[in-house]
């Protein structure tokens, strides 16, 4: 299935520089995997990093640095290793979570501890990721969630299930990539809950009372 | 800039005679003359090749991870690194899909986010996105000709305007989040994004600009 909704330009570029904060890039790896387009886009990207690299103003290497290149060179074997073999994945296995996800969550949807941090709403927080939170929410379907803003930036993927708000319906693949500017309340579809994958560089800043019932929810 | 032809011929005479590469020119190298060393590296293990590769890359590189902060010896470390992955992965290098400098700024990129930023699983994921990419060019029965000159792509990131182009530079060469740029430069952050999706748009239109 092709992804409707995806990351922003900025996002993309960010990512190609090495300048999205980690909890950011875990989501976005995690779109790329499964979106042609954004990998288009990222090559597109990368070129510019490969034109920026090309313009550095440099002097000829020195002596010593280029025999020193030619000494590991031979200590390189002479046959290439074989690559390795390709990674075998089940297309179509619901219960496995994709590869960016592993390290932070494991690989298996049906194996993961979901807590509870609000009516309708479990989460998982991945720890030690460094630059931003990176978390799993499972949140019930036909579910309400509180108006809120964000303070920085936010990059929520779908796993499963469904959710509308006013940027539309966002199911499985597709990524909301929100800045501060964005006040939105998601809906989640009736049927099954609704899995996210979800990234913040900065805490969320909620607007009016909905700020204390939110707060056990996102751990601020 | 350079011809380093000579002193690899002094260290591996045997093999400068295979040298498939066309004489070098004044004029800068092109995206199809890297394209030429980098199938002689991979097909013969040409050496004279690589070091002219090498000559001309390993600097930037160098610049490069120096400008993104890495300390100078750790630098000179992950120049090698990255020059050593291209040996070995030569082969893997499809001139159909990116330019050579795209090719090794990837490669630098995730060394540096690896051993510098230390996200440890940045380097798997990226050789995950790329196995899915050559599966799928291998899929498509035509390459996608890449209609993508540098010269016009470099002419376009002079021409963005300054703010854009502060932006970009930020953004690649001094690795700065958006939040960050958005402190250091006491501009709000919708409009760092912004300025960042406009730059990016005129860059992709002049990579799709016919030739
Ligand atoms: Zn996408």
């Amino acid at each position: 299935m092709t992804p409707n909704h995806h990351l922003d330009d900025a996002t993309v570029l960010s990512y190609s520089a090495g300048a999205l904060p980690a909890a950011l890039a875990v989501v976005a790896s995690v779109h790329l995997e499964r979106c042609a387009a954004c990998r288009t886009r990222l090559l597109d990207a990368d070129q510019i990093g490969g034109v920026l690299l090309q313009q550095q103003r440099v002097d000829t290497p020195a002596e010593d640095a280029r025999a020193a290149m030619l000494v590991l060179l031979d200590a390189e074997p002479a046959v290439e290793p074989p690559a390795p073999p390709a990674d075998i994945v089940e297309e179509h296995d619901p219960d496995r979570l994709p590869s960016a996800l592993h390290p932070w969550f494991g690989n298996s949807m049906r194996a993961l501890r979901w807590r509870r941090v609000a009516p309708g709403v479990q989460r998982i927080l991945a720890s030690g990721i460094g630059g931003g939170d990176l978390m799993l929410l499972r949140i019930a379907p036909g579910s309400k969630l509180p108006l809120h803003s964000h303070g920085g930036n936010e990059l929520t993927m779908i796993l499963d299930g469904a959710y509308d708000d006013m940027l539309g319906h966002f199911g499985p693949g597709d990524v909301a990539d929100l800045d501060g500017e964005t006040n939105h309340q998601p809906v989640t579809s009736p049927g099954v809950p609704c899995i996210c994958v979800a990234a913040t560089d900065a805490p969320l800043v909620f607007s009016g009372w909905v700020a204390r019932t939110l707060q056990p929810l996102f751990g601020f | 800039m350079m011809d380093s032809d000579q002193a690899v011929a002094e260290v591996a005479p045997f093999r400068a005679k295979r040298v498939v590469a066309p004489p070098v020119s004044n004029a800068a190298p092109d995206a199809q003359y890297w394209s030429i060393q980098m199938s002689a590296v991979s097909a013969q293990r040409d050496r004279a090749s690589f070091m002219r590769i090498y000559d001309h890359f390993a600097p930037r590189l160098q610049r490069y991870l120096r400008n993104l902060g890495v300390p100078e010896s750790m630098a000179d470390e992950l120049v090698q690194e990255a020059l050593l992955t291209l040996w070995r992965k030569a082969a893997m290098f499809d001139p159909a899909r990116a330019s050579l400098a795209t090719w090794l700024y990837r490669v630098a990129r995730n060394l540096y986010i690896d051993h510098v930023r230390r996200q440890p699983h940045w380097l798997p994921i990226q050789e995950g996105l790329d196995r899915i990419d050559h599966v799928e060019s291998a899929r498509l029965d035509s390459q996608p000709e890449s209609s993508f000159d540098q010269d016009i792509l470099k002419q376009a990131i002079d021409r963005l305007p300054p703010v854009q182009a502060k932006l970009v530079r930020m953004c690649y060469l001094e690795s700065k989040s958006h939040s960050e740029i958005s402190a250091e430069l006491q501009m709000p952050l919708g409009s760092v994004k912004s300025s960042l999706r406009r730059a990016f748009a005129k860059l992709q239109v002049s990579m799709r600009a016919p030739r």
